[in-house]
């Protein structure tokens, strides 16, 4: 495991490198160019707004739009992390084929690109929470700490996923299929007190849905999430990465050749 | 995961009592599953059906790439790696610069390596050259600082100033090439480890690369070449390593060890040779009968009153050869049967080159010589003392006929033969010589 994190530090350089340059690739060569990142949380919002809000006629929630911005947005860097990152090894594959490279930042690249996007787009919701007229809370200072939570979670997630995904092909396709059914059983278009007290326990029980409600808690309720919740991710995070860990150790040196 | 005693992989180098050894690697082994080779990848879904079904424990089959090698190379020398193609050359320098793990044995490489097995791997197609090259050398383990240095030397050494901050997609494949060789080679390696890569590339770029590497050689680096430019390992190498099916047959020696392999090469193309003359046997030694008597065949036409039997090339020894050297002797043997009384009979043989020249052509009666009375069955020996011809696919005539020209067998192209040669002479014929330069004999010169 240390061996594994001193590898992280040496590359330092490399992981900045790299965070950089899939940036640059995701914003070069395209009109929009960095507007993409806010265009599709953007349609989403408008697009959950008017069924819910004005199909459905949901009206548990004031100012369910800035409600919905806050939680997709956590929630698109979530699955885009998850997914790029497990498919990260295998993308890359010509460089552990052809040169002695650390494949472990390759999965931590990816949660940093996707974190490097998520940050850039809180600006935007904060936007919209001063033209609502809402209150800015302290707690909102406390975002980052979510954010580094968030970043070792998933990390540790990826790095068993992206391990995986060199052995059996398919894990990408599996997630992707999973992470539609999981949308919807965090609170992102549904605020956690309009679940039935008895099916609470699905979302207590989700890391993802945790992860979410926290930014909802900081952000519009300005609140702390409870210290069972923290202690709870927080043992989720270190069970991934150990978990990613133990499976990378195993299996990394064989990459070359399943690749 | 935690380094093994057995199974170092100490690329990092240590600072600690200088290594005698740039490079160790004891017994090492790998093996490669027949499915990876093919491709195949499992799926999680697959597994979990077999595993759920109890399917059948498909039996996994394995290719040894490369078995019980030791190599050591002292620091500074140079040492290059011939083979034929598949005997794991590839797989052993993968092996060194840590992208495969050994099955069995140890690989310890002491300072940094350089590998130039794909140059320009990681180079991104829509990044400027400058990018690229910033981005690669990180990956080759420099710093920013590092490269800031020596940016403009990588740049001016791929002769590439005019275009470095155009996308690399727009580079052809040799600029590509260019600025991957000189990222490589200026990130201060210990060990270079070059594979084949010099193949690519225009001459003047590839002489340019050589006298880098040549460069690196003085300044004590040590040197790993892969390559089938016996030439090159002959000219810069201390030692030849010959690996054939994943170990290695000889070693020492370049001179030595590359003649070794070149026979070794000539034995495995004389037994091609051999396999398809026999395929084409049956149609040389056929006796005349009545059904194709009148049947003229492009390559055969003739009475047949005399008739050849069998055509072969042998050595001294009485060997037959299909692959000879220009300082051969040969003998050009073949059998004759009589069927008719005859008194005029003229025996010739034609040398021809692929393309169709005629290296050499006679008959008895040219050299006015008398052939006489034939036997029933007999021989006949066109003994040539020094072959005295230049690498080429050559095929032989040979005919028996009258002195007016009437044939009674005429075969074209009835033996085809190799010859090779170690020295790449231009031309059809090597006749004996000696250079010699205000009287001095330079083969005198060279001994001494």
């Amino acid at each position: 495991m240390f061996e594994n994190l001193r590898h992280i530090s040496r590359y330092r350089a490399l992981i900045s490198a790299l965070v950089v340059r899939h940036l640059s690739i995701r914003y070069r060569g395209s009109v929009l160019g960095f507007l993409w990142s806010f265009l599709n949380p953007l349609c989403l919002m408008l697009v959950y707004t008017l069924v819910f809000r004005h199909y459905i006629r949901f009206n548990g929630v004031p100012n369910y739009t800035i409600f919905l911005f806050c939680g997709l947005l956590p929630w698109i860097w979530l699955s885009s992390a998850l997914l790029e990152g497990t498919n990260a090894i295998v993308a890359s594959g010509h460089l552990i084929t052809k040169s002695m490279f650390p494949a472990l930042i390759l999965p931590l690249v990816a949660v940093l690109t996707t974190m490097v996007n998520f940050v850039l787009s809180l600006p935007l919701l904060f936007v919209f929470v001063w033209l609502a007229g809402l209150e800015f809370h302290l707690t909102m200072l406390l975002i980052p700490l979510a954010i580094i939570l968030q970043c070792l979670f998933v990390f540790g997630v990826t790095l068993a996923t992206s391990t995986l995904n060199v052995r059996f092909r398919d894990v990408q396709h599996l997630l992707a299929n999973a992470l539609t059914l999981l949308f919807f059983l965090c609170p992102v278009v549904y605020p956690v007190e309009s679940v039935p007290e008895r099916w609470r326990f699905t979302l207590d029980l989700n890391p993802l849905a945790l992860f979410v409600r926290s930014y909802q808690q900081l952000i519009l309720d300005g609140t702390i999430p409870n210290m069972e919740t923290i202690g709870y991710l927080g043992l989720w995070a270190l069970g991934m990465l150990a978990l990613g860990n133990i499976l990378y150790s195993r299996y990394h040196e064989s990459f070359a050749e399943m690749l | 995961m935690q380094t093994q005693a057995t199974d170092t992989h100490d690329v990092a180098g240590s600072t600690k009592a200088a290594p005698k050894y740039a490079l160790e690697l004891v017994d090492i082994s790998k093996a490669f599953r027949r499915q990876t080779l093919k491709g195949g990848y499992t799926t999680l879904k697959t597994s979990l059906l077999r595993w759920a079904f109890g399917g059948e424990g498909q039996a996994r089959e394995v290719t040894r790439a490369v078995e019980n090698v030791t190599v050591r190379i002292p620091q500074g020398a140079s040492v290059g790696i011939i083979g034929r193609n598949g005997s794991g050359k590839s797989t052993l320098l993968k092996l060194i610069s840590g992208i495969y793990k050994a099955d069995a044995g140890r690989v310890q490489v002491h300072g940094k390596v350089a590998a130039l097995i794909e140059l320009g791997a990681g180079f991104h197609p829509d990044f400027s050259g400058r990018e690229n090259l910033y981005l690669g050398g990180v990956i080759h383990g420099l710093t920013k600082a590092q490269i800031d240095q020596r940016f403009d030397e990588i740049v001016k050494f791929a002769e590439l100033e005019h275009v470095i901050d155009d996308p690399v997609r727009t580079y052809s494949s040799g600029m590509f090439m260019r600025l991957g060789f000189s990222l490589a080679v200026h990130t201060d390696p210990d060990v270079l480890i070059v594979d084949e890569v010099l193949a690519v590339g225009d001459a003047a770029f590839v002489a340019k690369c050589k006298d880098r590497i040549a460069d690196l050689r003085m300044q004590g680096k040590t040197l790993l070449l892969v390559t089938h430019d016996l030439d090159a390992v002959e000219r810069w190498c201390d030692e030849a390593i010959w690996l054939h099916e994943g170990r290695i047959k000889d070693r020492g020696e370049p001179r030595r060890v590359i003649d070794q392999y070149r026979s070794f090469l000539e034995r495995g193309e004389e037994a091609e040779l051999f396999q398809s003359a026999d395929k084409e046997e049956s149609s040389v030694a056929q006796p005349a009968t009545d059904t194709n008597e009148h049947k003229v065949e492009a390559s055969r036409w003739g009475s047949r009153e005399v008739e050849i039997a069998a055509v072969r090339l042998v050595d001294r020894d009485g060997a037959v050869r299909l692959l000879l050297h220009p300082e051969d002797r040969v003998s050009l043997e073949f059998d004759y049967v009589r069927h008719e009384n005859l008194k005029d009979v003229v025996f010739g043989i034609g040398i021809n080159r692929s393309d169709g020249v005629v290296v050499h052509g006679s008959n008895t009666d040219i050299e006015r010589l008398t052939v006489p009375n034939l036997r029933q069955k007999g021989t006949v020996r066109f003994c040539i003392d020094r072959l005295g011809l230049l690498e080429g696919s050559y095929s032989i005539d040979v005919a028996v006929h009258r002195s007016d020209g009437y044939p009674y067998d005429y075969h074209k192209h009835v033996v085809s033969f190799v010859v090779r040669s170690p020295m790449k002479m231009v031309g059809v014929t090597l006749p004996p010589h000696r250079w010699e330069v205000d009287g001095v004999d330079l083969r005198s010169s060279k001994a001494s």
